[in-house]
């Protein structure tokens, strides 16, 4: 029986070493493996007719036998696939630096989105609910609500786009408007920003749009000083900059603030030692803000004697102008797919 | 404006070792902005005086000379000079190499070197005043005339910054800055503050006692017509005033704020502009007719000419200054050419008065007419001003005209009264707004610089508001808190962070779902997102089939071709596409935005009112475009899929039966429809509307109203356990005619058998929409279509057989209901 199985073996590593392509392979395991005519299976017959002993002695045998004969062939297998695969190289090498045709262009957010989107982000991250209002705007509520009256001179420095037929409507200036609805419909305690767009009739050169975008905010609560303001403005802006920022106040005047500020933040840039981009004073003009004036307070249904607050507008455009080194105002609104590609 | 840091140092001692930078910026801290601090003469470094001691013809050219020009050294310096008024003896700016100068006055400034000019070395310039910027103060009056300083005999050698005494300081102030401060338009007023800043004592503004004649040789008249536009209006006639130019001091005073000495009657008035913020008028007094001066409303159409020469149309809202015959001035604005000082004046009438600040500041605006003494009645003045101002221009006439006597009374027509509190500031309340305590000692002595005058109570104080603070500018506690603040200095808080609760805000759906929207369209299906104005013009809206009527329009358009508010997307979204076909083939663009619908009631124009604003949605818009694309209403239809399977809304898609506008595709369009609620639609562009665009190629429309997409939007996904036995798929294709709809198919198969779990469409042969394969095979108007069919089972593994049954069921409803024949 050994000598049958030593003699198989010997014939299949005869032929195994013959083998020059899968086709022979193929044949040869044909040859030792089949299971109707191959020669292993001839000799595991021969088991059938041994006795029960016999039978497990040989049977342990035969296994072994098989098994080495298995694994010399996956071997040969092995050797001749990896041969085959050798040849990749030269058979199948692709121009990797070449893209993939036809091009499939991607689409884009427009930057003005992007912008919003963090700056939304970091207001919710802070407890701010996000709100919108109208853009074509009541005088009310663009004006009068935030204590501009209509004989008030800081009208003409919002050059306004009125509507025809409809001398109690325009498009709404900024949108602190809907610091006054938001009181009204929410009430207080109130923390929200108002991102969106506004418009002045003034003319569009390179940094300089009718359209363009603030974003407000506004916080009514009890007992709000000048001294919470700096301190939350500050964190805000260093959520919104993800740096450490240095902020001051200066007075400013807006109607619907008292006392009102013009906040400045230390340049970026230069750190405060004075460069091009502060105009070398070492300060950027930030921001607006101030306490929200008591009439603004009552206009929103509240009482000023109760419920005090803060409120801030942000230039949301020339910060995306800043973020993204946009030369020109004029490419936001310019649907140009040239620009738009590139965000 | 600008301010002089002489000017205001007549009002205050501050120390020389005090700048006037720190002085500046200490203002913008705590006052206005001071953009910028000019110093006189910074820029006359190496420029001295010198004197010209030859001038000969250069050799080279016919308009230049050779000058030999002394200038304090050993040996004099060669320059080749242009000017056409250099002489020997002249004594001229000379600015040596190095200097910097502004070539004919333009430009930027230029740092000179030597250069040979036309083959002859020089070694400078002879400087025109607009060179050195000096033009106000040298006016020129030839333009290749450089600056003669013969006249003011002055020390050759001598730095010309020192020869001219140009060592004040000028700070810019933003004026958008001190629109709430009427007091700040004149020095003396922003002298007060830089005392209060630098805990100084401002001087008091001293006049003389204006002794009238006792016989009043012109009985000077005023009637004020109505006290409300003029509260005030003082008047005061002297004669024996001689025309010439001012002194010194006060020429120097008015260049250094930027303003051209004229003579010395305007001078004084200007002066005083500056000097107490008040604005006053000088009338020729032969010029007047009569002796009465009337304050009164234009008449209608009145006509009148402004010193300035032009012509004005005056209406009843104006106030007008008028003599017994004609207007001789606009109130607050301007006097009149007909009465102006001239050079041959010998008696003057001078005005100094108050007017209502919203009048003259409508007349102002509708006149055009801006000027400087609009500017500060428009801020609402202190008529008390009115006084210390006339007496001051008659101190100044007396003291330049030696010969000049008051030959008048004063009159004075005064009604008016100033609200100055006092204003009860609780100390708590000052405390609560400003975040910390302040000491009161410190509270009262910061009010008290500022004029304020404070009576101490137990919990708060008394404070009564300085007139010149009490026109309009301080009225609540609030404004009392900012003035404590701002002096006190905002850099000196202690800041702190309020308590917040941390409940979490409420969500903002809509603005959710637009940004889910946006994300979705770009990130996955390849769009790009646009922002177009909220304005089209009358010529797209006649394109696209809209009604010129239904769009709200703007009365003050900044492009007369825009002045419509946009009722869709899609018009600008088109021209998006025209566009941009020029540079790419393929264009996928949307935009997110409001749209304003006249039609449709919007947000209350008051909390109180039953007066709305016009409905303004949030819409998508969408276009879609690519060379070659022949129906490109099945990539935006996907898109729509896409959209709606994310948000969960069941939605319908149906033809409309009539059309509503000239740019939708007649055989290419769909309503988006929840119901019988259409709040969206799809349409390829009509191809005549797409020609009138200037489009070369199909375009793909959509446009959806999202406040409704998010009333139907569920935003869940369905999960649907994974089956455990396995889908069998069986395809079938078949002919129909051509008016067959493939969601009728797909509703009438899937309600077959419940084992029917999927109907995929997956081919479609329709030879009429293929120009080349006109009915191949399949008769008149016929298409073929192909479909996967999903057999599944939840409980067991399905037979061939049970399949095969319900297969041919198929096959007969396609052949009753469809008149379809299946293709073997």
């Amino acid at each position: 029986m050994q000598e049958q199985l030593q003699k198989i073996k010997q014939e299949f590593l005869k032929g195994l070493v013959e083998i020059k392509d899968t086709l022979q392979l193929e044949k040869l395991e044909n040859e030792f493996f089949s299971r109707k005519s191959g020669k292993i299976n001839d000799v595991m017959q021969i088991l059938k007719d041994l006795s029960v002993e016999a039978k497990k002695e040989f049977g342990v045998l035969v296994n072994e036998f098989k098994k080495d004969l298995e694994e010399k062939l996956a071997e040969k297998k092995a050797e001749l696939a990896n041969e085959k695969l050798g040849n990749l190289i030269e058979t199948e090498s692709i121009d990797v630096t070449q893209p993939k045709l036809p091009k499939v262009e991607p689409g884009h957010l427009h930057p003005m989105t992007i912008v919003h989107n963090e700056l939304e982000d970091v207001f919710t991250s802070m407890g701010f609910m996000v709100l919108d209002g109208p853009e074509l705007e009541s005088d009310y509520y663009n004006f009068q609500a935030l204590n501009i009256p209509v004989t008030s001179p800081a009208r003409d420095t919002q050059d306004t786009f009125f509507i025809k037929d409809h001398a109690n409507w325009v498009m709404r200036t900024q949108t602190s408007p809907v610091q006054v609805r938001a009181m009204q419909k929410y009430g207080a305690p109130l923390r929200a920003v108002v991102p969106g767009r506004c418009f002045r009739n003034e003319a569009t050169d390179g940094s300089h749009e009718h359209t363009f975008y603030q974003l407000e905010g506004i916080v009514i609560d009890k007992e709000i000083s000048i001294a919470n303001l700096i301190g939350v403005m500050k964190e805000l802006l260093q959520g919104v900059l993800k740096r450490e920022v240095e902020v001051r106040l200066r007075p400013g005047h807006f109607d619907f603030v008292e006392p009102g500020f013009e906040l400045d933040m230390k340049c970026l840039i230069c750190g405060g030692s004075g460069c091009g981009a502060c105009k070398h004073s070492g300060w950027v003009e930030t921001l607006p803000c101030g306490l929200v004036h008591p009439e603004v307070i009552k206009a929103g249904g509240l009482d000023p004697k109760e419920w005090t607050g803060f409120a801030f507008g942000l230039g949301s455009m020339r910060l995306c102008m800043q973020k993204f080194g946009i030369e020109d105002i004029r490419h936001l609104h310019a649907g140009n797919i040239n620009f738009l590609k590139q965000f | 404006m600008r301010v002089s840091y002489n000017w205001l140092k007549h009002y205050i001692d501050l120390p020389d070792s005090l700048t006037p930078e720190e002085v500046a910026h200490k203002l913008t801290m705590s006052t206005v902005e001071v953009e910028n601090v000019e110093k006189q003469g910074q820029n006359l470094e190496k420029i001295v005086v010198g004197k010209v001691n030859s001038v000969q013809k250069h050799p080279n050219a016919d308009k230049l000379n050779i000058c030999t020009v002394e200038f304090g050294e050993k040996f004099p310096v060669q320059i080749v000079c242009g000017g056409s008024n250099v002489k020997e003896g002249m004594l001229v700016a000379l600015a040596g190499l190095g200097a910097k100068v502004r070539w004919h006055g333009e430009g930027e400034l230029v740092e000179l070197q030597k250069v040979k000019i036309r083959d002859v070395e020089s070694y400078g310039m002879i400087c025109a005043s607009t060179e050195i910027g000096l033009g106000q103060m040298f006016p020129l009056k030839d333009e290749k005339e450089i600056l003669d300083l013969t006249n003011l005999k002055l020390k050759v050698g001598q730095p010309l910054a020192q020869a001219l005494k140009l060592t004040d300081a000028v700070f810019d102030i933003d004026n958008k800055s001190m629109t709430n401060r009427p007091d700040l338009w004149g020095h003396y007023g922003l002298a007060r503050e830089v005392a209060a800043l630098y805990n100084k004592k401002l001087k008091i503004y001293k006049t003389k006692k204006t002794v009238a004649s006792n016989k009043a040789k012109i009985n000077l008249e005023v009637k004020v017509e109505d006290s409300k536009l003029c509260p005030r209006y003082m008047a005061v006639a002297i004669e024996g005033v001689k025309i010439e130019p001012s002194p010194q001091w006060l020429q120097s005073l008015l260049l250094a704020v930027g303003l051209r000495p004229i003579n010395n009657i305007v001078d004084i008035t200007n002066f005083i502009l500056y000097d107490l913020g008040q604005p006053m008028h000088a009338f020729d007094k032969t010029n007047l007719a009569g002796n009465k001066i009337i304050v009164r409303r234009a008449l209608k159409d009145e006509k009148f000419v402004t010193l300035d020469e032009k012509e004005h149309q005056l209406s009843e809202a104006d106030i007008v200054i008028a003599d017994s015959e004609k207007v001789v001035a606009l109130g607050g604005i301007m006097g009149g050419l007909n009465s102006q000082i001239k050079n041959d004046t010998t008696t003057v009438v001078f005005e100094s008065a108050n007017f209502e600040a919203v009048t003259v500041r409508k007349t102002s605006l509708r006149l055009g007419l801006r000027t400087d003494s609009s500017a500060r009645f428009e801020k609402s003045l202190d008529p008390n001003n009115v006084e210390l101002a006339i007496n001051r221009a008659v101190e100044l006439t007396l003291e330049m005209c030696p010969k000049a006597k008051i030959v008048s009374k004063i009159v004075d027509k005064a009604n008016f009264h100033l609200n100055q509190g006092p204003i009860e500031l609780p100390l708590d309340f000052l405390r609560m707004k400003i975040g910390m305590d302040i000491d009161k000692k410190q509270i009262i002595k910061i009010l008290g610089s500022l004029g304020f005058v404070v009576k101490e109570k137990k919990e708060s104080l008394a404070v009564v508001v300085p007139t010149w603070r009490a026109t309009k500018d301080i009225s609540i506690k609030e404004d009392l808190v900012e003035e404590i603040a701002r002096i006190y200095g905002y850099n000196n808080f202690v800041t702190t962070l309020p308590l917040f609760s941390i409940i979490p805000p409420e969500r903002n759906e809509l603005r959710l779902l637009e940004r889910q929207i946006k994300n979705i369209l770009s990130l996955e299906c390849g769009f790009t997102e646009v922002y177009n104005y909220s304005f089209v013009s009358p010529d797209t809206i006649k394109k696209m089939g809209f009604s010129a009527d239904k769009h709200i329009e703007l009365s003050n358009p900044i492009a007369k071709d825009k002045p419509y508010l946009r009722v869709s997307l899609l018009p600008n979204l088109l021209e998006n596409v025209e566009k941009n076909l020029h540079v790419a083939d393929d264009l996928k663009l949307f935009e997110v935005g409001k749209v304003f619908d006249i039609s449709k009631p919007g947000q209350r124009v008051e909390n109180n009112s039953d007066e709305l604003l016009p409905r303004q949605n949030t819409m998508l818009g969408l276009v879609y475009s690519a060379k070659g694309e022949e129906q490109p209403f099945y990539t935006v239809a996907a898109v729509v899929v896409e959209l709606m399977k994310k948000f969960g809304v069941e939605y319908l898609l149906e033809p409309a039966v009539e059309i509503e506008h000239k740019f939708i595709h007649p055989g290419r369009q769909a309503l988006i429809k929840v119901g019988e609620d259409v709040f969206g639609i799809i349409t390829e562009l009509h191809p005549q509307v797409q020609v009138s665009f200037g489009i070369e190629q199909r375009v793909g429309l959509l446009e959806l109203n999202l406040d409704r997409f998010l009333e139907y939007s569920s935003n869940k996904s369905k999960y649907q356990k994974i089956p455990l036995y396995p889908a069998v798929v069986r395809d079938l294709a078949f002919v129909v005619d051509k008016s067959i709809v493939h969601n009728k198919i797909v509703n009438a198969l899937s309600k077959i058998d419940p084992l029917i779990i999927n109907v995929e469409l997956f081919d479609v042969y329709d030879p009429s929409a293929n120009a080349q394969g006109k009915g191949k095979n399949l008769g008149e108007n016929k298409k073929s279509l192909a479909y996967h069919l999903t057999y599944q089972s939840a409980e067991r593994t399905l037979t061939a057989e049970e399949v095969d049954k319900i297969q041919e069921r198929v096959i007969k409803i396609i052949a009753k209901d469809f008149k379809g024949e299946v293709r073997k």
